[in-house]
């Protein structure tokens, strides 16, 4: 039980990351995706990552693991043939969604493809009413001759959306215990299983995307499992949630609509815990990649919950880390506009060719090929060495974009960064200001290849106070997988009044924590492990959208009920700066996570040397800094060689193999005992 | 000189200002027609009224922003206005507006003791129901653009005045706030961007925004082949008897466009447009056929030249009504489209559902006697593209309004949705299809007044190119209903009304279209076997 192995499968590449548990050793390992089946290069990376480190695959005692399976296969259309059985009357509610057009002004637009083609949605006989009784009772009969249309139809999955399953779930569970006599081999998914609060059709969308992506999801944790039972790993593996929490395999198999932030949300894990060790719990992430970027606020040191999200075109509700992606990154075409205005991206030029200075063909300036110019980025190579890079050409495309703006070519560079540094500032005013939060307030934690590089100008952008960069940029993903517990997220709309909620909120929390603890025992988590958290989405009555609110600790009583209206008009005044005093508050959702602690990597700190930085010094290059003025030599430092303790002053540039942070003048970066970099205004 | 990147990064600035206002504004308000439907919009003007940015929320409110600011200065010196004033109204003659229930509230921005811009948020109330439409006076209350809030003291009077106007006053207040809570935010955050940049940087990038804007489209309409274009088409409404002849004339000339558009004479009907409506509902079709992707502020205007025939239904005087004015907006987007195909064939659609289909019910809660007002506007198809089927049951054009969930109506109005599907055969055939209808049966748990609203009862969405005709709307009543007056009428508990929304036409010869494509809309039942045979010349399966 000596290490702990993260590992996070992206499109490009798969990232590894082993903790020695008896010595806080970290180290990691790359090796190239293979998008055909991941579990592949994800079981060959594990061998080779284990016997570099002179282990074997019985040593390991924690697989955590992070996955792009379900999410490609929603953007790639690549689900299973499905069914659908809904309420008679709403057999197009899946593919009119809300009515509105996903474009205001576009003529040309599309919607996103339905997943389940019209004539495998059916209808069935049956009603019930607001209050959950039964208006219409479930025609069996009609599910069974729906069951055997879809049986001949040759589907592999069917969902079952009935309206208020989620206040009454009778008729969804009957007919799902019709499909499974009749259907046995078919991939089940009833909406209330999934989802069980109110608003239909984003009920109806979670269940479909659940049964579409279900048989791809199982089919992988299968080979999955079996690649790795035959390397010799005994250790259960564990999957991330869109949540930031890991679930077992079999667990993972049932929910893939859980899943569909898998990735990116380990990452806003390690940025917690590396935010916490340096002490600034209160965070903006930011992970700028090649094509994309993802922002993600965590107040309180707690990354903020969203329970919904429309995810490449589909409403999906489920519990998920509120991260908010850009499409635009280091590989963002800049270019300018019929009207004359410098815009970058949404273009990207990918891995291949990738930005001009790679020489393999493309003629359009990237954000890349402008830090190239400017210096920030290394004018000959990157990955340490192992990417050699032209930057005459890159000066060439930059300098014909200079000239359709008639502007120098430095300054038009120069003004690509201002324009994804822009960009990127909008993306973080969605998830902070918008959500009431003030961007001052927070440190920005930066990764991803290119984060580090525009971390600093962003930072001062938004007035924030202070950048973060942890040791490994590149792999933060990975790293996160290594901290993260066992997570579920129960949920059960009752709309009630706040001043008759006592008696529905006890049996609301009562029947929760009965699928709590069910959850735990079939995790396997031991009682001193167990955390539960409740809290309440409530609103004023008439409201439509509700405010979390956490619910005091103990067993509910009157003064829970003055403690939650309290909290509640507090919440609300911050977000909207008035309080309807006259007006009733309803608890509308009850919600209960539960946590399984799991033991994490314990980060080491190490012994703190002096603050001369000297012995990191690796050399210095000409920058093109307009804080400075125009071109500035700037000392270059090598990241592997900075000691906790060392400062540098700004200008000054930090490298490693696959990432560049940029120091302003003006900015004092400092190392910590984790070898966190942080960055800060002022001497 | 400023430079471009500075007003590209000021630009991205804006448009997350009036985001925000529209996400407090949504999130804060009370009425299902706001929170849920999100029928309302947020913006920022330059001090003289000319629109600075949109947030992308319903094109036709542009129509009530862009005469708003100009009223207000007519009535108010702008020597008197102080931090906190809060502009309120909603006139379609004096405030401004297009129809009275879209509320409009604004306040101006003060930079150094000078107005350095406005921020305005327009919400439909969904009040002002069950009344009538011979002319504006019936409509409800007429609000010319007056103080809410003098230097941030309400004025109880003004906003007693109001309520006491309107069937849900309650939910009328709650609103308001959300409205109140929506523009502060746009003051503080403009204010803000001022600071960081400079008031007068900032003021400059607004103006090179709008140079942006006219810039791109005088490009756009320059690569339109010059010519003159003309097209006709005929409007009906529940609320008229017979048919309107409207028309238009397009004439591109090098980078700019002049419309001329003829109507008869107003109506004693709320289907009248004014000229704020006409603008805005010129700028949505222009832009979306020139270039969809240019910023929505006034600098899009320049290259344009307006005109209709003044007191017709496109461009109507006071006292005209002015309430159901989205239908006839719909027809003119379509005029545009139907000209313009003859220069840019590639670029528009066949015609979409041209209609604003309403359903407006009023009544009294059981048990607690409550009066309660419930409107919703539902979508239809969407007009077949040169290369593309058009899309099925969505709101197009100059509206683009939110469903409310079966979930939330069931539970806050006595009324039962029974069926919410597309409608076979409603897309009109074409090599490219158009898009479906929508179908809407409501049954009443209650007794309730109902008023039904729409076109197209009587024409249908025509076809480009060969296309054929879409479906046409329709409204059909429970056996034992009292046939309904100019669409007003009863519903007695356990009665239903089925409304049926027009389709739209179909683009290219319908025998061209792909036989695999006519098996698939006949497989899901988006066409009938009989459609197959007859438009398709397909010989149906089964």
């Amino acid at each position: 039980m000596a290490w702990r192995l993260g590992v996070d499968s992206g499109g490009t590449f798969t990232d590894l990351c082993l903790f020695e548990e008896a010595t806080g050793r970290i180290a990691v390992w790359k090796v190239s995706s293979t998008p055909d089946d991941p579990s592949r290069a994800i079981a060959e990376g594990a061998a080779e990552a284990i016997a570099r480190v002179g282990g074997s695959p019985g040593d390991l005692g924690y697989f955590g693991h992070g996955t792009t399976v379900a999410t490609n296969a929603l953007i790639q259309h690549r689900g299973v043939r499905t069914g659908l059985l809904v309420t008679d009357g709403f057999r197009d509610l899946l593919e009119i969604g809300r009515q509105r057009r996903p474009d205001l002004y576009d003529l040309q637009v599309e919607k996103p493809p339905v997943l389940v083609a019209r004539d495998l949605r059916l209808q069935i006989p049956e009603r019930l009413r607001h209050d959950g009784s039964i208006e219409t009772a479930l025609d069996e009969a009609a599910v069974r001759e729906a069951a055997r249309a879809l049986r001949a139809a040759g589907v592999a999955a069917v969902a079952v959306c009935f309206l208020y399953s989620f206040v009454n779930p009778a008729h969804e569970a009957r007919a799902r215990a019709i499909l499974v006599e009749e259907l046995p081999d078919a991939f089940l998914t009833a909406s209330h299983a999934v989802a069980p609060e109110f608003r239909e059709y984003e009920r109806l969308s979670t269940a479909v995307v659940n049964a579409y992506l279900g048989p791809v999801m199982q089919g992988y944790i299968r080979r999955l499992a079996e690649r790795l039972t035959a390397l010799g790993i005994t250790a259960a593996p564990h999957l991330t949630q869109s949540n930031g929490g890991v679930i077992g395999l079999e667990a993972a198999a049932a929910m893939p609509a859980r899943m569909v932030l898998s990735g990116p949300s380990t990452g806003v894990i390690g940025a917690q815990a590396v935010g916490r060790l340096a002490g600034f719990p209160d965070l903006i992430t930011f992970d700028m990649g090649g094509t994309s970027t993802d922002v993600a606020l965590l107040p309180g040191g707690e990354p903020r919950l969203a329970g919904e999200a429309v995810l490449h075109g589909y409403p999906i509700k489920a519990p998920m880390l509120d991260i908010h992606t850009v499409g635009a990154g280091g590989g963002s075409i800049a270019h300018v506009d019929g009207g004359g205005l410098l815009k970058v991206g949404p273009r990207s030029a990918g891995a291949a060719p990738g930005p001009v200075c790679y020489g393999l063909g493309n003629a359009d300036p990237t954000v890349t090929d402008a830090n190239i110019m400017l210096g920030t980025l290394h004018p000959t190579h990157l990955l340490g060495g192992r990417l050699p890079v032209r930057r005459d050409l890159a000066v060439e495309a930059i300098t014909r974009l200079a000239e359709q703006l008639g502007m120098e070519p430095m300054a038009t560079a120069q003004g690509i960064i201002a324009v994804v540094t822009a960009n990127m500032a909008r993306a973080i005013r969605v998830i902070s200001v918008q959500r009431g939060h003030d961007p001052r307030d927070y440190a920005l934690m930066a990764f991803g290849g290119a984060g580090p590089l525009h971390a600093a100008r962003l930072a001062r952008e938004l007035e924030m106070p202070r950048v973060l960069v942890p040791r490994n940029p590149g792999i933060l993903c990975a790293m996160g997988l290594l901290l993260t517990d066992l997570r579920a997220d129960f949920a059960a709309t009752r709309l009630t009044p706040l001043a008759a909620g006592l008696a529905p909120m006890r049996e609301a929390f009562a029947a929760l924590e009965r699928e709590a603890t069910a959850w735990f025992a079939q995790e396997g988590i031991a009682p001193e492990a167990q955390r539960l958290r409740r809290s309440i989405d409530m609103r004023y009555a008439g409201q439509n959208y509700e405010l979390p609110i956490p619910l005091p600790p103990g067993e509910p009583g009157p003064a829970t009920l003055a403690a939650l209206a309290e909290a509640f008009a507090a919440e609300h005044a911050r977000l909207y700066g008035f309080i309807a005093e006259e007006d009733p508050v309803q608890l509308v959702t009850f919600r209960l996570e539960a946590t399984g602690i799991v033991p994490k990597a314990q980060l080491p700190a190490l012994p703190e040397s002096g603050p001369d930085a000297t012995a990191a010094l690796a050399g210095e290059r000409r920058v093109w800094l307009p804080e400075a003025g125009g071109f500035t030599t700037v000392p270059v430092y090598a990241r592997e060689r900075l000691r906790p303790g060392y400062r540098l002053l700004g200008p000054a540039l930090v490298e490693q193999m696959d990432s560049t942070t940029l120091v302003l003048p003006g900015m004092t970066a400092r190392t910590d005992a984790h070898e966190t970099l942080i960055l800060e205004e002022g001497a | 000189m400023i430079d471009p990147i500075t007003v590209e990064v000021i630009g991205s600035a804006l448009a997350s200002i009036v985001e925000e206002m529209g996400e407090a504004l949504i999130r804060a308000s009370h009425s299902t027609n706001i929170k849920e439907r999100r029928d309302c919009s947020t913006a920022l003007f330059e001090p003289e009224g000319r629109t600075l940015c949109q947030a992308e929320h319903i094109p036709i409110h542009l129509g009530s922003f862009i005469g708003l600011i100009p009223h207000i200065l007519k009535r108010h010196p702008v020597a008197e206005m102080r931090p906190g004033d809060v502009f309120i109204g909603n006139d379609a003659y004096e405030g401004g507006g297009t129809h009275l229930p879209d509320i409009v509230l604004a306040e101006p921005v003060f930079i150094e003791g000078r107005i350095a811009a406005w921020a305005v948020n327009l919400a439909h109330h969904s009040d002002f129901a069950d009344r009538g439409h011979a002319h504006i006076y019936q409509e409800g209350l007429r609000i010319p653009p007056i103080r809410l809030y003098r230097a941030g003291e309400l004025q109880r009077d003004v906003q007693e005045l109001i309520l006491l106007n309107c069937q849900v006053p309650r939910e009328r207040l709650s609103d308001l706030r959300a409205q109140m809570a929506a523009n502060r935010l746009g003051v503080q955050r403009y204010a803000a961007l001022s600071a960081k940049y400079g008031a007068a940087t900032v003021a400059e990038a607004g103006a090179a925004l709008l140079d942006y804007a006219e810039r791109k489209m005088r490009a756009g309409i320059a690569a339109i082949p010059d010519g003159t274009y003309r097209f006709a088409d005929r409007h009906d409404s529940p609320e008229i008897e017979g048919e309107l002849d409207l028309s238009v004339e397009i004439t591109v000339a090098g980078d700019a466009m002049r419309l001329h558009f003829d109507g008869p004479p107003q109506v004693r009907a709320g289907i009248n447009m004014v000229m704020t409506a006409l603008q805005a509902t010129v700028y949505y079709a222009v832009k979306a056929v020139v270039d969809p992707t240019l910023p929505p502020n006034a600098g899009l205007a320049r290259p344009l030249t307006i005109t209709a025939t003044e007191g017709s239904v496109v461009n109507c005087t006071l006292p005209a009504a002015v309430n159901a004015r989205l239908s006839t907006c719909q027809r003119v987007v379509d005029l545009i489209l139907g000209a313009l195909a003859a220069a840019v064939p590639g670029r528009v659609t066949a015609a979409h559902n041209g209609a604003c289909v309403v359903a407006s019910f009023v009544g009294r809660q059981p048990g607690t006697g409550e009066p309660w007002v419930y409107l919703e506007t539902i979508g239809g198809g969407f007009g077949a593209r040169a290369t593309r089927d058009g899309l099925d049951g969505v709101h197009v054009h100059t509206t683009n309004t939110s469903n409310l969930p079966v979930e939330a109506l069931e539970n806050e109005y006595p009324l039962t949705l029974m069926r919410y599907e597309l409608v076979e055969d409603s897309g009109g055939p074409g090599r490219q299809r158009g898009g479906m209808a929508i179908r809407r049966v409501y049954r009443a748990e209650a007794d309730c007044r109902l008023r039904v609203d729409g076109s197209r009862l009587r024409s249908r969405p025509w076809g480009l190119f060969g296309g054929e005709p879409g479906g046409h709307g329709e409204f059909r009543f429970a056996p034992g209903v009292t046939p309904f007056a100019l669409g007003n009428g009863d519903l007695k508990a356990g009665q239903w009304v089925e409304i049926i929304t027009p389709g739209a036409g179909g683009y290219g010869p319908p025998e061209e279209r792909s036989p695999e494509a006519v098996a698939r809309d006949l497989a899901e039942g988006r066409i009938s076997p009989e459609t197959a045979r007859r438009a398709y010349r397909a010989l149906a399966p089964r």
